[in-house]
């Protein structure tokens, strides 16, 4: 039965075949979630949540979502507007049109240009030797810290 | 892009949507949808759902109120007070509740 409508968006959405699939879990443009998400796969969301998002996958913000909430994934990739922190095992990218307000917690942070950002980045990874000599135990890269924007 | 909720994905809370809504997972809280719902064999929803057409394949405890018509497919379970225009009950479906029709 849910095949019908499978069908029907699958040739709507066109063009986003990527992310169109039938079997991935997604909150369309159109629906608002207040209250708690959890997921054990993928998970991608183009509407609107008040509250904690937590998924086992890779978890998606589309340009269109707005997330107020912590965010919790094996990586994340935000284009929309978050209003949280996140904890990811592996990356967190924040796109050009991200906005994004929060701390983020991964094993590698990337940002592009034209995203807004405020908070705190922290990125977990060893420096070469030769550098890490170089650094106090407070030092800025041996925390691999930075600011973007504020604070 | 439609609202899929999978299998694995479990939203406590309030969802309200003006698109089309499949659920193969689980929300417990209250469901408000625009549109129709689908509520896959498998899924289970412990939810109040207001929609424009229901269908049931799964698990469903709670009232439901839709503008249009709900359908209870076979292997469906509906639990709760169930206020359409159109109401069909397939068999093998479980069904234990009130029946508005005139509303």
């Amino acid at each position: 039965m849910a095949r019908d409508y499978s069908a029907t968006y699958a040739t709507k959405a066109g063009s986003r075949s990527a992310s169109s699939n039938s079997d991935s879990n997604v909150l369309g443009r159109g629906i608002r979630v207040r209250g708690r998400l959890n997921g054990a796969s993928d998970l991608r969301i183009d509407g609107e949540v008040e509250g904690d998002v937590s998924v086992g996958g890779s978890l998606e913000l589309g340009e269109g979502a707005t997330i107020n909430g912590n965010v919790a994934a094996k990586s994340v990739v935000i284009d929309g507007a978050l209003t949280g922190d996140v904890q990811a095992e592996g990356t967190v990218t924040i796109r050009a049109n991200a906005r994004v307000s929060g701390n983020m917690n991964g094993a590698e942070i990337s940002l592009e240009e034209g995203a807004a950002f405020t908070g705190r980045i922290e990125a977990d990874f060893e420096l070469p030797d030769g550098l890490a000599a170089g650094v106090g135990p407070r030092g800025v890269g041996a925390e691999g810290r930075r600011n973007a924007r504020g604070r | 892009m439609a609202t899929v909720i999978g299998q694995d994905i479990t939203i406590e809370g309030e969802i309200t949507a003006d698109e089309a809504v499949v659920v193969a997972g689980t929300v417990r809280g209250k469901l408000s949808v625009d549109g129709p719902v689908t509520i896959e064999a498998g899924a289970v929803v412990e939810a109040d759902v207001g929609a424009s057409t229901l269908s049931v394949g799964g698990t469903l405890t709670g009232n439901v109120t839709a503008s249009e018509r709900v359908d209870l497919l076979a292997g469906g379970r509906l639990v709760g007070d169930v206020k359409a225009a159109r109401l069909t009950i397939a068999d093998g479906a479980v069904f234990k509740g009130n029946v508005d029709m005139e509303g």
